[in-house]
């Protein structure tokens, strides 16, 4: 178990921000928190793709400079577009936690079930 | 990865799931959302390492920079819960579902190549080899990955677009106040 930190340390980290991740988005009573959590499994992610996309002694993706190994550029552009997709879903999560708060007066998860309960 | 960068990676991907960690059980928002940025800015300097420069600049300025300034703006206009305790207490039930998602993952990491691996899927794919060898006859962009992202994959950035400007409406949408509707 422990050559997997010589040889797989990326995946290893990635899966770790996945139950990281995982456990902010269940555990966490504060829905700030959860979108916190929510990009931190984003992230897990994206350092998978970057990591797969890695050759030993690569350089980045800029041809034409003599250079003759080069890192994958496929997963940078997957990646790049899924950053930008990950903060529109931060946005527009955080805009509707917002409308909650002026809703309920609370980003507690429990006082809100309670609340509905109540109503 | 050359074995100089070895040690440099192991301290920045310890310092990344630390800053993660405490971003995961820090009470205060405030704190966590500082802790999520330099998780952020971590993970950026990861990529640099990883030849991704285009993802690092990107993460560094999105992911560290907008969306910080999001949460911020996030907690000025709702609550900072207070509290005496510096870290939340751990619950039992996401805990073990969140072991048993990373035990369950890590038994299929063998499978996976190492880090790096020349012979890899990936690296010797025929789509690889065909965007490295024709990107700059094609398109004349010496960086394959604009070309990709704007040239090949045109449609799949005008798709991103169309994701922003919608996010963008449902922001002002839902956040327009009442006495407008």
């Amino acid at each position: 178990m422990i050559d997997l930190l010589t040889t797989h340390y990326n995946y290893v980290v990635s899966v770790l921000l996945f139950g990281i991740g995982l456990y902010v988005v269940m555990g966490s009573d504060n829905l700030v928190k959860k979108v916190i959590g929510m990009n931190i499994f984003q992230v897990g992610i994206f350092l998978f793709f970057v990591t797969i996309g890695y050759v030993d002694g690569g350089v980045p993706p800029v041809v034409g400079h003599g250079q003759t190994t080069f890192v994958s550029p496929l997963p940078h552009v997957l990646i790049l577009t899924a950053i930008v997709v990950g903060v529109s879903l931060t946005a527009v999560a955080l805009a509707l936690i917002i409308r909650i708060y002026n809703g309920y007066g609370t980003l507690d998860e429990s006082v809100i079930k309670e609340v509905q309960v109540d109503d | 990865m050359s074995d100089v960068q070895l040690p440099v990676i192991a301290i920045l991907l310890t310092f990344v799931v630390c800053a993660a960690l405490a971003a995961a059980f820090l009470r205060d928002i405030l704190s966590a959302i500082i802790a999520f940025a330099g998780f952020s800015f971590g993970v950026s300097i990861v990529y640099i390492l990883l030849r991704a420069p285009d993802v690092a600049l990107t993460e560094a300025a999105v992911g560290a920079g907008v969306t910080t300034v999001l949460f911020l703006l996030t907690i000025v206009r709702t609550v900072r819960p207070g509290g005496d305790r510096l870290f939340e207490r751990i619950k039992v039930v996401p805990a073990l579902l969140a072991t048993g998602l990373v035990a369950v993952l890590l038994t299929t990491m063998r499978s996976l190549p190492r880090v790096g691996d020349p012979n890899s899927p990936v690296a010797t794919s025929e789509i690889t080899r065909y965007y490295l060898e024709n990107a700059y006859p094609q398109t004349e962009v010496e960086n394959v990955v604009t070309a990709i992202l704007a040239a090949y994959r045109g449609f799949d950035t005008l798709g991103e677009a169309a994701v922003v400007l919608a996010a963008g409406v449902a922001v002002l949408v839902v956040l327009r106040k009442e006495v407008y509707v």
